[in-house]
């Protein structure tokens, strides 16, 4: 397997990938090359820490949708589907400061750069952004993914491992100065202790990911109705439920 | 092979990588104040690989050339993360609690303990929910190393951790305003 981690939008993401066939060397550092400049650039983009980004200066209403990057069209066109699928319970315009894709972004650029890696045809691709995880083939012939869930009340521990086949993203109000704002009321308190949304989509898993953290249970009926989304959610009282079809890997220990 | 990869995958790294990503701009000057016996701070500041000792306390040192980002990090042995220890000649360990930032989303702030202009402790203080604070070190090592051991006890076929994530910019922000208010 390979592996590699890229310093880039204010974190750490990570590159893995699987083959037991072994992999050309060259081709691999070509690629890792490629994804982490694809992240870069989505960086440069969208970053609302870069004063100069063209996703500050449109905050600041310098310039335009329509003389922005188009990345940033498509992803605020993602973000508005996001807002109406999770019944208004993700909404990147609710934001203090303006419009703030962030949290569609992460999820969305890792996915992005999945499909770089994927273009090399290893049997298993897998990028991490800071715990949305992104995912293509299998790690072994005999077996999916795996992804480990963190405790929201012990970070040190996981509260269970999920089978995945495209995307997980977990939100979670031991999320620290993340997208934890109430679109309805503004205020920055939570429904749930943490929640994780599987699905092909991992900006969008990102995002329900979020309105579930936010809204509760009650966000839920929304991601039943989306095909292909599942959440493991954990509430505040260290319950824990998932939506219908959840692909549970283990036991959950809270 | 797995367990380090699942590590490194993790949140917490990230974080780490935003302190260290972000600190270079904002123009941290650790080495150009007077320093007090032993501290280790400056561009001269010696860089470990992040597998050696596992309770190890992060230090910043000074600005870092820019894209040179590892080379802004001292690991040393964590002697001076409270702030209840003794006072030198040359300020002692005192520490100070960044702003509280509310940027764009929630609010936080960050602590910093210093020994002289080393700093010696990074942990955030963050008022998220109804309340409640609460604390966490953002140590380099102590925090993957703790992943780790929650993985070799709990799974053994995972191939990566999927957790909520911090966000760089209010860490920054406050980061910086603690360490001016420790004259840093």
């Amino acid at each position: 397997m390979r592996h590699h981690e890229e310093e880039v939008m204010g974190t750490v993401v990570t590159f893995d990938l699987f083959d037991e066939r072994g992999f050309n060397d060259h081709a691999v550092d070509e690629a890792f090359a490629r994804a982490a400049a694809l992240l870069h650039d989505v960086d440069e983009v969208f970053s609302t820490w870069k004063p100069q980004s063209p996703m500050s200066r449109l905050r600041r209403g310098e310039i335009a949708v329509a003389s922005a990057p188009s990345q940033v069209a498509e992803v605020l066109e993602r973000c508005a589907y996001a807002k109406e699928v999770s019944g208004g319970w993700f909404d990147p315009w609710s934001m203090p400061g303006g419009v703030d894709p962030t949290g569609y972004v992460k999820g969305w650029a890792a996915q992005s750069s999945l499909a770089v890696l994927a273009s090399l045809g290893a049997a298993g691709a897998i990028v991490n952004a800071a715990g949305d995880v992104a995912v293509a083939g299998q790690p072994k012939p005999t077996s999916g993914f795996r992804v480990g869930i963190v405790n929201p009340f012990d970070r040190s521990v996981l509260v269970c491992a999920v089978e995945v086949a495209g995307g997980v993203a977990t939100s979670g109000d031991y999320e620290r100065g993340s997208h934890l704002v109430n679109p309805f009321t503004g205020d920055t308190t939570t429904a749930l202790a943490s929640a994780t949304v599987t699905g092909p989509d991992l900006g969008l898993a990102d995002a329900l990911a979020t309105a579930l953290v936010v809204g509760g249970r009650e966000v839920l009926a929304f991601i039943e109705a989306l095909s292909g989304y599942e959440a493991f959610l954990i509430g505040h009282d260290a319950t824990w439920s998932t939506s219908s079809s959840f692909a549970l890997a283990s036991e959950v220990v809270l | 092979m797995k367990r380090s990869i699942i590590v490194t995958s993790a949140t917490a790294v990230g974080l780490t990588g935003v302190m260290l990503f972000h600190t270079a701009p904002v123009g941290m000057t650790l080495g150009g104040l007077p320093t007090s016996a032993g501290a280790s701070t400056g561009t001269g500041a010696t860089t470990t690989t992040p597998t050696t000792v596992p309770a190890t306390t992060s230090t910043v040192a000074a600005a870092p050339p820019p894209k040179t980002k590892k080379s802004g990090t001292t690991t040393t042995t964590p002697t001076t993360t409270a702030p209840t220890t003794t006072t030198t000649a040359n300020g002692g360990t005192r520490s100070a609690i960044g702003e509280a930032v509310n940027y764009y989303f929630g609010v936080l702030s960050v602590k910093v303990t210093a020994t002289g202009s080393k700093v010696t402790g990074v942990t955030i203080s963050a008022l998220q929910d109804g309340g409640n604070y609460r604390s966490q070190s953002i140590d380099q090592q102590s925090i993957p190393m703790l992943e780790q051991e929650a993985l070799q006890a709990q799974s053994s076929n995972i191939q990566s951790i999927s957790g909520a994530s911090y966000t760089s910019a209010g860490f920054a922000q406050s980061l910086q305003s603690a360490l001016k208010k420790l004259g840093i």
